[in-house]
């Protein structure tokens, strides 16, 4: 269980990470720190300011009470968390908001007792985490663009406004890309694209536990900010040799590589247009719409994913596509079998861990 | 408080600091010290060389000056109290022989021998998580080769008293006094280690997860739940424990539903797996405006945190039941919900476990995994089966849900173990942390148990 614990970085364990492959420990750890050092993630800023436990325990007990108005108002109007979940983040921002390293830990924070006087090192202003909390309640604003990160699988990757941030659901396409090495080994030292990387998520997971030495991962997307945001990451978990990002709007940068990807995976925008409007407010008022809309009925880059793996995988390779759920799968399975006749085999539908059909898979011919 | 560096209990449940204790400093050894080193204590040879020609005092063991003593030496030590000194110092000698002999002495200088030659090996770091667990068991075994020594040597020291004072004509008094001392910090010493060896269970050492689950009956029994998990947190910090609650899912109204801590230090699991099982108050409910006598339970779990690679059980696929908490709706891009939650169930068993705390679910399926691994371990060592397969499911839930404890508080004050009947009416205490009592009294009845069980089976 303690190497459970490991896999979620500290700065330190992240560091003493990097160490291990000295040429990237020197890029990454030792460079100076970039301009964009404020928007890093909350928990890997430094503790620099100063408060004392009493004050830590009046911003929670306000953000607690804050959250428990709440009750299932968010979850009745638009299937929003309710106070429940609002305590496990604010409990979490507490994690990621405090320098534990002078022995102050979150529950003398939530168990309020003696020691009020004692001081405690932030990694924000206490008036910041005021302004913070209010922002998650009253703007709805997502927590993981609140605490700057999001945790999936096992990384820790930074995350802000104008890039997606990545779901649980689509952890899986890791795994299904792992799986599909398993059983075509000559996979894992192929070239690879996620197209639409946004946070880098997929690639990273990719590279880390699918591919092999000579595997390599491109990692597309159009918009600046998700470059900058997947750039970071990469860079944070030192695989800048094994992804390579290039600007552009799915295949179009990777021209010179086409007939020879052994694999291809993507979480495209596949929210119909319409359902655009209804949408829980953290993602519909927050998350940035190029990563969401999917045109009128959702699918306007499921189907230019699907004509750009006929043309850009080798013969072998293999392709996964989150979608919007059964009727996405479906459409996307017929079509395949009709438009594109002999180009692609055993393609299948793949269930997310809620039972909805969510990935549509296969290989090419 | 939570205590970085080595957890170590610093005044475990079974000692009771004299007033000349010394302080184990952190880092220090498993087992406390037998008998207190007191700078000021004069080696007994040599007190008895120089009380026999009468020098002026120089004693700093009595704070009353020597010859006050002396006035009374014949009236506090009567040869009656000789004779019965004597007979102590027979029974702790025979005592200190007994435990010698139960501990393996030469079992157990043989293993020293063996793990010094393992570490001095060349290739011995090679493997750091071995290595390391050599080096425990190392110290664990000279801090137990050279307690065992010095019980030995501190029933010498009482025994050349006696010796000496036979052969003397008159009775030094503060000899005497020495001698008694001696006796009884040597018997406190030899409960405390016998204590020590009730906890040779092979999950004893370990550190421990513990869940609180808050039984039905809504917001009382939340509000029990709650005061339970306080109860343990400051349990966990007055041993020094590094205590984390590592998840608490809030209650409607007030308490807790459920609650997960973590506590690491050694032999946290030893002492507080006793505590598994229904915990029921009775009470008048601070939630109801009647105030009327009210009964609510909660459910408490202990499991192991054991190491990674240690949790070498292979568990098939098909044995497993891993639901998911669902967001909701479409899922998807749709939905952006920090629930994670994993659940699984060990179907031939009906084992289950959650969990919640971490922050993505693949990482909380691989702790729930480990969970449930280390229950089955412990299950099946506690139904002595030799894999999970064994495991009989129907026994783990009558066992694991039995009410072990009432803790009453009204109309009187009372809590009592149901399993070992000891008791006590200062119920502040006990929910303030002090369950020592508690925990020693059900390590001896365990111990007794499974001494009895053993003679049945022989």
């Amino acid at each position: 269980m303690q190497l459970v614990h490991n896999l979620r970085f500290t700065p330190f364990t992240f560091c003493r990470r990097l160490s291990a492959t000295p040429s990237l420990a020197a890029r990454c750890c030792s460079s100076p720190p970039s301009p964009t050092i404020a928007a890093k993630p909350l928990f890997l800023r430094p503790p620099h300011h100063p408060s004392t436990l009493s004050d830590l325990r009046q911003w929670y007990s306000w953000a607690y009470l804050l959250s428990t108005s709440v009750g299932s108002s968010f979850l009745l109007s638009d299937g929003g968390p309710d106070s429940s979940l609002l305590l496990r983040e604010l409990r979490w921002l507490l994690e990621d908001v405090l320098d534990t390293s002078s022995g102050i830990h979150p529950h003398l924070v939530t168990h309020p007792d003696d020691d009020s006087h004692r001081k405690v090192w932030l990694r924000a202003e206490i008036g910041d985490l005021y302004r913070l909390w209010r922002q998650r309640i009253e703007e709805r604003k997502p927590f993981q663009y609140v605490v700057g990160c999001e945790h999936w699988r096992d990384l820790v990757l930074w995350v802000r406004e104008g890039v997606l941030i990545p779901r649980p659901e689509t952890e899986m396409i890791v795994d299904l890309a792992r799986d599909a090495v398993g059983k075509n080994p000559f996979l894992r030292d192929g070239l690879w694209a996620d197209l639409g990387t946004g946070s880098g998520a997929i690639a990273i997971g990719v590279s880390r536990l699918v591919l092999g030495d000579g595997g390599k991962v491109f990692a597309t997307d159009l918009s600046p900010v998700a470059l900058e945001v997947a750039s970071y990451n990469v860079c944070r978990y030192g695989l800048e040799d094994a992804i390579e990002l290039r600007k552009g709007s799915w295949f179009e940068p990777l021209r010179d590589v086409q007939g020879k990807l052994a694999g291809v995976v993507s979480n495209p925008p596949y929210i119909p247009t319409d359902d655009m409007l209804g949408l829980q407010a953290e993602v519909g008022r927050h998350e940035p719409g190029l990563a969401l809309d999917g045109g009128v009925d959702g699918t306007d880059d499921l189907l230019h994913l699907c004509h750009g793996a006929s043309s850009f995988l080798q013969p072998g390779g293999f392709f996964a596509f989150e979608t919007n759920g059964e009727k996405h799968c479906q459409f996307l399975m017929e079509y395949l079998a009709r438009e594109f006749k002999g180009s692609f085999r055993s393609v299948d539908v793949v269930s997310d861990f809620s039972g909805i059909p969510r990935f549509v898979i296969g290989f090419r011919c | 408080m939570e205590v970085t560096g080595v957890a170590r209990p610093s005044c475990c449940l079974y000692l009771s600091p004299g007033p000349h204790r010394p302080r184990l400093g952190r880092g220090s050894v498993l087992l406390p010290l037998a008998v207190p080193v007191n700078p000021s204590y004069d080696p007994p040879l040599a007190r008895i060389s120089s009380s026999s020609r009468r020098p002026p005092s120089t004693s700093a063991v009595h704070s009353v000056p020597d010859n006050q003593l002396r006035g009374s030496d014949s009236a506090e030590w009567a040869m009656q109290d000789f004779y019965s000194l004597r007979r102590e110092v027979e029974v702790i000698s025979g005592r200190v022989e007994e435990i010698r002999v139960a501990a393996g002495l030469q079992q157990l200088e043989k293993e020293l021998m063996d793990l010094e030659a393992k570490a001095s090996d060349t290739a011995f770091w090679d493997n750091r998580a071995q290595a390391q667990q050599t080096l425990s068991s190392l110290t664990d075994a000279k801090d137990k080769l050279r307690l065992l020594n010095e019980f030995k040597a501190q029933a010498e020291e009482a025994e050349t008293v006696v010796a000496l004072t036979e052969e003397m004509e008159s009775i030094d008094a503060s000899l005497l006094q020495e001698a008694s001392g001696i006796i009884k910090d040597l018997n406190k010493a030899l409960d405390r280690f016998e204590l020590t060896e009730l906890l040779s269970g092979p999950y004893d050492k370990e550190s421990a997860v513990i869940t609180i689950s808050a039984g039905a009956g809504g917001t009382d029994a939340q509000d029990w739940a709650d005061i339970l998990l306080r109860m343990y947190v400051r349990w966990g910090e007055k041993q020094r424990y590094k205590v984390r609650v590592v998840e608490k899912s809030a209650g409607e109204e007030a308490g807790i539903k459920s609650a997960t801590l973590e506590m690491e230090g050694r032999y946290a699991y030893g002492y507080i797996s006793g505590e598994k099982g229904t915990h029921r108050i009775v009470r008048q409910s601070p939630f109801n405006a009647k105030g009327l006598r009210q009964t609510s339970f909660s459910g408490v779990e202990v499991m192991p945190l054991l190491p990674e690679d240690s949790l070498d059980v292979e568990i098939p696929e098909e044995d497993l039941d891993i639901s998911f908490s669902r967001a909701g709706g479409k899922g998807g891009q749709n939905v952006n919900k920090v629930e994670t939650a994993v659940r699984i169930t060990h179907i031939p068993t009906g084992v289950t476990v959650r969990c919640t705390e971490e922050r993505s679910q693949l990482q909380n399926k691989i702790k729930a995994l480990s969970r449930l691994k280390a229950k089955l371990l412990v299950i099946a060592e506690e139904q002595r089966a030799s894999e999970i397969k064994q495991i009989r499911g129907d026994a783990v839930k009558a066992e694991w849900g039995q009410q072990i404890r009432n803790y009453v508080f009204h109309p009187y004050k009372l809590v009592k173990d149901v399993r070992t009947g000891h008791e006590t009416s200062d119920i502040n205490s006990v929910m303030d942390g002090e369950l020592e009592p508690f925990i020693k009294a059900y390590l001896k009845y365990k111990y007794s148990a499974v001494m009895s069980g053993n003679n049945d089976l022989s």
